[in-house]
């Protein structure tokens, strides 16, 4: 009897070592519980940000998931998470998916599963008003960015000759632009609008019109939910395939909106 | 549920080793000069605020309590964003083609520094009794040159085990400077977070070797004061 016990313990215990391992499709895990518990930014504007009057996290990205919670028929719970924070978050199980404005790219995928592209953004540049025609027009030159960005890792394989400065902040690269510390700053088209669309002096700077990287976003999940997964997919493919999507795109990013862009031929698909 | 893969062999070998060497390269060059300027800044400063002038030593004195009282970060985006407004825009221009980012460091945790060197070099000099520098001007001496020959020789040998820290906390706030884009063993460790997520190697790779930097300015020092300053083992 005693050794029973001792079996039961030391089998419990294993079981709990790989009880990752042995997880349940998130889609199960999510039924049960009735809730989706998703983690989505606070503080960036157009894509999950705090409401002034709800006093709600509002944004592209909340949309996409209450689409996504409504199809399964459960409710949302949303998170704030950050850059750094919302990996960590999703595989130690704290929430379900990421829609935190997240670049897909192969280092990221190793770790977690991604949706296909819900939003699509490039890699631009502010520079001054008609200082810069094409891209070698920045070669050699400073180029300011931001720490812990794949921006940096973009700027440097486009423009080998230039030194590129990461600062701390976005706030502070712009000031270091302002400043010619630096010639140009680089990062992703949305991030760059904001930017811009709070500088006093906008005038005087502009946005180019090439880009040197695609930035696809994409939904995150754990790894070894192939359920969820699909959920997930077939969920933005008939979101777009409704219009559902792009009505979601013109109420955050269209010309009336605050940070308005161009979505141009992007339409959610299987292809990425 | 915590399931994370460590993998050590990303950060002993390839691009991102040679990340972390470089960062190193820079922080050891960011220390080495600060230290050194901080030292000389310090007695400087610590003899300023000794003198028997009341104007010089009041300079020193809003010098000390302006710098130890204000913090590193605000220091180093003064010296590095607040500078733009006080020069003229060619000099501003011909400093950006001169590794501005560097400098500015520099100049900000030698400033830093100096303070505290300089408050302890004077606890140092307290500490000596004040008829040796009675004695040193009645055969002769001037002022500065009883601190000179006689006065701070001695404080400075008794100020070492406090200057050890001031040194090991300037390699720390060395990695402050990577706010400002200098690519420092911090900025590179978080550079491979960021291209890896591998955080936990990179920065237990940053840890060991500011834990060496210490103990290797430790071990100077300490051997610079037996065996220079102090062969007889005096104190």
């Amino acid at each position: 009897m005693k050794r029973g016990i001792v079996l039961f313990s030391v089998l419990a215990f294993v079981l709990g070592l790989f009880g990752t391992a042995l997880a349940a499709d998130v889609y199960d895990t999510v039924k049960k519980r009735g809730v989706l518990i998703g983690g989505v930014k606070d503080s960036t504007p157009g894509f999950g940000y705090i409401d002034e009057k709800s006093r709600e996290i509002v944004g592209y990205d909340v949309d996409f998931l209450k689409a996504i919670a409504n199809k399964m028929g459960v409710k949302l719970e949303l998170k704030p998470v950050t850059s750094a924070s919302r990996m960590p978050q999703l595989m130690a199980g704290n929430i379900d998916i990421i829609a935190a404005t997240m670049t897909k790219n192969a280092e990221r995928a190793k770790q977690i599963d991604f949706s296909y592209a819900y939003f699509m953004t490039g890699q631009k540049f502010i520079v001054r008003k008609g200082k810069v025609k094409s891209i070698d027009d920045l070669n050699g030159k400073r180029i300011g960015t931001a720490k812990g960005s794949t921006s940096e890792q973009n700027a440097t394989k486009a423009l080998p000759k230039a030194t590129v400065i990461s600062y701390d902040d976005y706030p502070q690269s712009f000031l270091a632009l302002q400043q010619g510390k630096v010639f140009a700053i680089t990062t992703d088209e949305s991030i760059l609008a904001q930017l811009l669309g709070k500088a006093p002096d906008k005038n005087k700077y502009e946005i180019t019109k090439f880009a040197i990287s695609d930035e696809p976003y994409g939904l995150g999940i754990a790894k070894g939910s192939p359920k969820f997964l699909k959920l997930v997919n077939d969920t933005i493919l008939e979101m777009e395939k409704k219009g559902q999507a792009k009505k979601i795109f013109d109420k955050w990013f269209g010309p009336k909106s605050e940070t308005p862009m161009q979505r141009g031929s992007f339409k959610i698909s299987d292809k990425q | 549920m915590f399931n994370y893969q460590f993998d050590w062999a990303i950060i002993t070998s390839g691009q991102y080793f040679e990340w972390l060497v470089s960062g190193l390269k820079i922080t050891i060059q960011l220390s080495t000069v600060s230290i050194a300027l901080s030292f000389i800044l310090g007695l400087l400063i610590a003899v300023m605020r000794m003198s028997n002038v009341a104007p010089v030593r009041w300079f020193a004195h809003s010098y000390l309590e302006f710098f130890r009282n204000t913090p590193l970060l605000v220091q180093i985006f003064f010296w590095y964003f607040g500078s733009y407004q006080v020069l003229p825009e060619s000099v501003n221009e011909w400093m950006y083609e001169h590794n501005f980012e560097f400098v500015s460091a520099v100049i900000a945790l030698t400033i830093y520094t100096s303070a505290f060197i300089a408050e302890d070099i004077r606890s140092g000099v307290r500490s000596i009794p004040k008829e040796q520098m009675e004695a040193a001007r009645s055969s002769g001496f001037s002022y500065l040159r009883s601190m000179q020959y006689i006065i701070l020789p001695q404080a400075v040998r008794i100020t070492i085990p406090p200057l050890i820290n001031q040194f090991l906390n300037l390699a720390k706030n060395s990695s402050l400077a990577m706010t400002i884009g200098v690519a420092e063993l911090t900025y590179q460790a978080r550079q491979v977070e960021s291209y890896t997520f591998k955080g936990f190697e990179a920065f237990t790779a940053a840890t060991l070797v500011y834990l060496a930097i210490s103990l290797v300015i430790t071990a100077l020092v300490t051997l610079y004061s037996k065996k220079i300053l102090n062969p007889i083992g005096m104190r």
